[in-house]
């Protein structure tokens, strides 16, 4: 029994030092939880998720022609933000890379939309005569551009920058979301040295592969959305 | 206005030495230590050193100086979601080495639905450089720099520029000019620190915290706070960033990254900001958890705590439990019944002893669970559970010197259970012994209280899950022997007899108990001074003095209104005293503040505003005994020769005050901060100008870097009038 008797003292050792740290941490675990709660109750900000049905859209194109994505079920479709002035649009633009991609995407009949966001007064911001113009100028070869100046299509998929660029496959789904390349530069030399992860992406999706990296992080200018 | 004159000189001087060097060498025109400046209305950059002339063998430091218009930015290593951080390609000697850019911690700027991280107005890229230990002192020493930038304000413009620097080798280096050393402050000033405290990241679904602990992690110390990602897709950049802060604990609720791994490490920039708006920036590396669906932050509490431990004293709890009075010779007599039987009864038995046990574990559920109920009541009320609460602590050692009394046996506790218990133990079947454990636990209750106290106590402070392992690891450990005994009826002839030693041993463990409460006197000796350990004996005494009437009551020997009166009275009064330790720190223990010392002089605001209407700079400290971080400030840093003699160079008067006691003047001065709260140091510069407010945690280099900025940027601050 005396065995017993002398284990009967760590019973209140619970109120040493240990029970202050017990003390502590329950304190960090409320707060914690607390924060978790708070966040996990308040709506989601509204981005699109990969391997998810992405969000539907409806926009009227530099040619007055209204383009829905539902209505292209069955067509993969690329989407490209664009603001013709931003410097790591240029660098894309001026070395032909972007051309090239939509050109390589026309072949394999993928549908490429370019949507500008841009409003009215801002940098990027062009009348549908003039995003003709640069289509041609740069002999440039989307599918269409949306005229998107009130910048719905681009907060349904919480673009941010420009170039930002969207994988959608046949069947609806999300499957590329992040920027042209590996390099976040405005350096033309850096294009050979870069991962063209759309570029493979693109060779994936239309070979029905999975796409190996399919978040990436979109580089560029900031889009500059309307703020009324 | 010396700083003006010195600022001129500097600039002539360094015209004529880029003029002499343009006219003496090919090379494109250069000075020691700033470059010719590559300009566009957005930005004005240079490449700069903060030696004039360097030594062999010297390490100097080397910079990129970006002069931006207003509202134009440039970026952070990790920009954000837009832009990119400048990139410098440095050229320097052979047999020199060059580091990395040491990045200044950024600022952050929203633009629309994305946010950027950079700087505005001025930043330093500053990169170290080594001069080889053979460099001929008469030689120059060339630094050059290719660098791309892109500089933002709604539009973004990429910009470059080549920089060359000669400077000479000499035998002694050479600072470089006061304003090239003032932009390395600004760098420097921005400069990341280690973070003195534990970091980690728990996600659970979509969203996820970080949760730093440490000491001066206040609500008084800390404004706001943000976490700045060292790469993209860790978090969501634009997601606002909801700050929480209890005493030592700051919680920042994230959103996720769109490539956000739970398995990787997430390191980054935690950036404070004080009440006087000066922000740090500390390097933190937090370990990263993933949450199993559900209780995330628990199940990474979990590994850090010797829960094993816990779960063992509580099962020991229980298991000393059975040796109490009012519960051991039931077991006694059960276990001599059990000794008896065999066969076919005794297996009988063991599934009784199954269901006897699951009896007493919903019992220790249901317990807890109320508890559980009241301590979340008590959250939404807004009770802290702390021992750092001098209520909590003190309500604590009279809670354990009232336990304590119950075991001495000057008063019992519900001495009228035990006799209504015994009937329902007499069911039959497994109902009954089911029951019968239920009840058991029911039925121990003069004896566990004491016992259920502890347990209570430390379940009002622990997260749910060990609240609940701690009461049925009690329940197992009161369950234990009978079990044992229905699985090994033969260990029933190991059991002592039931005796006098039962009693003896409950009074034994009365004096752990007033161990306990003497500890948590000096626990609040220590918080506020012997003002609180007159209250807390007080208190004890109190609590004594209404055990012995209840006591007394039991006993049959004054069961009147007036014992009882008494009793109340007693008990009303140690709430009464209680109330009175709510916020009064006291002065006693202010030995600290109190210590005469030549170095520095009590606080008036008074002597503050003479001081400054002469003009001289003054550091105020404002302390208490019972602010922990206060001390140890003033031990590790304020008090050491390092800072002491910082303080003489530069002349200035240290004022300490002293707010163990409230003091309404101290109280207004630190509300004039917009401050309810201590640590607090505040620096005032030479010429009456507006105070620094120094960060809650100090170091040697914080107070020294302060001082010396702030002696800079008064020889900077006529040019930012002009």
């Amino acid at each position: 029994m005396t065995n017993m008797r002398s284990k009967a003292h760590p019973a209140d050792l619970p109120f040493d030092r240990r029970t202050l740290m017990l003390g502590t941490t329950a304190g960090v675990t409320m707060v914690a939880t607390g924060g978790l709660t708070m966040l996990s109750t308040s709506p989601a900000l509204a981005s699109p998720q990969i391997n998810k049905p992405a969000p539907d859209f409806t926009a009227v194109d530099s040619n007055g022609k209204t383009q829905t994505l539902s209505a292209l079920r069955g067509k993969i479709v690329a989407l490209e933000w664009t603001n013709h002035d931003c410097p790591y649009v240029r660098k894309h633009y001026n070395a032909g890379n972007m051309q090239a991609l939509q050109r390589q995407a026309a072949d394999a009949g993928v549908v490429w939309l370019t949507v500008i966001s841009s409003p009215a007064g801002e940098q990027g911001h062009v009348s549908p005569e003039k995003a003709n113009e640069l289509t041609e100028t740069r002999k440039a070869a989307p599918t269409a551009v949306l005229i998107d100046p009130k910048g719905q299509v681009g907060r349904a998929y919480d673009a941010r920058t420009t170039p930002q660029m969207f994988l959608i496959n046949a069947e609806g789904v999300l499957v590329y979301m992040g920027g042209i390349d590996s390099i976040a530069s405005t350096r033309a030399e850096d294009l050979q040295k870069a991962t063209p992860y759309f570029r493979d992406a693109l060779a994936a999706v239309t070979k029905g592969e999975p796409v190996t990296n399919a978040v990436t992080r979109p580089y560029g200018c900031t889009v500059k959305y309307t703020t009324s | 206005m010396s700083g003006v004159f010195e600022r001129k000189r500097w600039r002539r001087a360094a015209f004529s030495a880029s003029t002499f060097l343009a006219l003496c060498s090919a090379a494109p025109a250069a000075i020691a230590f700033e470059s010719t400046a590559v300009t566009s209305p957005r930005a004005t950059v240079t490449l700069i050193s903060d030696a004039a002339a360097v030594a062999p063998g010297q390490t100097f430091r080397v910079g990129l100086r970006q002069k931006l218009a207003p509202h134009w930015h440039t970026y952070w290593k990790n920009s954000g979601d837009a832009g990119s951080p400048p990139e410098i390609r440095l050229s320097v000697p052979e047999g020199a080495t060059a580091g990395e850019i040491i990045w200044p911690g950024p600022d952050r700027f929203a633009a629309g639905p994305a946010m950027n991280y950079g700087y505005e107005t001025e930043i330093v890229f500053p990169i170290t450089v080594t001069v080889p230990r053979d460099a001929t002192p008469g030689q120059p020493f060339n630094v050059s720099a290719d660098a791309d930038w892109l500089v933002c304000e709604r539009e973004c413009i990429p910009e470059s520029g080549s920089f060359r620097l000669d400077i000479p080798v000499a035998a002694a280096p050479t600072p470089a000019s006061d304003d090239v050393r003032a932009a390395f402050a600004i760098a420097d000033a921005r400069r990341p620190v280690p973070s003195p405290w534990s970091a980690r990241l728990v996600s659970e679904g979509d969203a996820f915290a970080l949760t730093v602990v440490g000491a001066g992690l206040t609500e008084a110390a800390v404004k706001s706070a943000y976490f700045y990602p060292a790469s993209w897709g860790i978090t969501d950049h634009a997601a606002p960033q909801q700050p929480s802060i209890t005493d030592g604990t700051l919680t920042l609720a994230l959103s996720k990254g769109q490539t956000f791994n739970p398995e990787a490490k997430a390191d980054g920039l935690l950036a404070l900001t004080d009440g006087g708006g000066a922000t740090r920036w500390f390097e933190i590396n937090p370990s990263v958890h993933a949450a199993p669906a559900g209780n995330a932050p628990t199940a990474s509490l979990i590994e850090s705590l010797p829960l094993w431990q816990t779960a063992l004293f509580a099962f020991l709890g229980g298991l000393i439990l059975n040796l109490m009075p009012c519960v051991f010779p039931v077991l006694a007599i059960k276990a001599t019944a059990i000794a008896k039987l065999s066969g076919g009864e005794l297996r009988e038995v063991r599934r009784a002893g199954t269901y006897y046990t699951l009896g007493v574990l919903v019992a220790f559920t249901v317990l807890a669970a109320a508890l559980l109920v009241v301590r979340a009541g008590g959250t939404a009320v807004g009770w802290g559970f702390q021992f750092q609460s001098p209520l909590f602590v003190a309500g604590m050692s009279w809670l354990l010197l009232a336990i304590g009394l119950n075991l001495s046996g000057v008063f019992e506790i519900g001495l009228g259970v035990t006799g209504t218990g015994y009937s329902l133990t007499q069911k039959s079947g497994h109902a009954g012994s089911f029951f019968t454990g239920l009840l058991a636990v029911v039925l121990a209750t003069p004896c566990t209280a004491p016992f259920m106290g502890v347990a209570i106590g430390t379940a009002l402070a622990a997260p749910v899950v060990i609240c609940l392992l701690i009461f049925l690891a009690m329940g197992l450990g009161l369950a234990a022997p009978y079990a044992l005994l229905s699985v090994f009826p033969a260990l029933a002839r190991a059991l002592p007899r039931p005796g006098p030693w039962m009693l003896r041993l409950r009074q034994a463990m009365a004096f752990p108990m007033y161990a306990s409460a003497a500890w948590l006197v000096w626990v609040l000796s220590q918080q506020v001074g012997d003002f609180g350990v007159l209250v807390a004996l007080s208190g004890a005494l109190l609590v004594a003095l209404a055990a012995w009437i209840y006591g007394m009551a039991q006993h049959g020997t004054g069961r009147g209104l007036i014992p009882r009166t008494l009793a109340a009275a007693a008990i009303v009064g140690t709430f009464g005293l209680l109330l009175q330790l709510d916020g009064a720190p006291t002065s006693a223990a202010s030995t600290q503040a109190g210590v005469a010392s030549a170095n520095y002089e009590p606080f008036t605001s008074a002597r503050l505003a003479s001081l400054r209407k002469e003009g001289k700079p003054v550091f105020v400290n404002m302390t208490a005994a019972w602010c922990i971080t206060c001390l140890v400030n003033e031990r590790t840093t304020l008090s050491t020769d390092a800072v002491q003699q910082a303080f003489r160079a530069a002349g200035i008067t240290y004022l300490k005050g002293d707010w163990t006691n409230r003091n309404p003047e101290i109280g207004a001065y630190l509300r004039s901060f917009n401050r309810d709260g201590l640590p607090f140091y505040a620096y005032y510069p030479a010429g009456g100008r507006d105070p620094v407010v120094l960060p809650p945690v100090l170091t040697e280099s914080i107070v020294v870097g302060e001082l010396e900025r702030a002696g800079r940027s008064a020889l900077a601050s006529p040019q930012s009038i002009k």
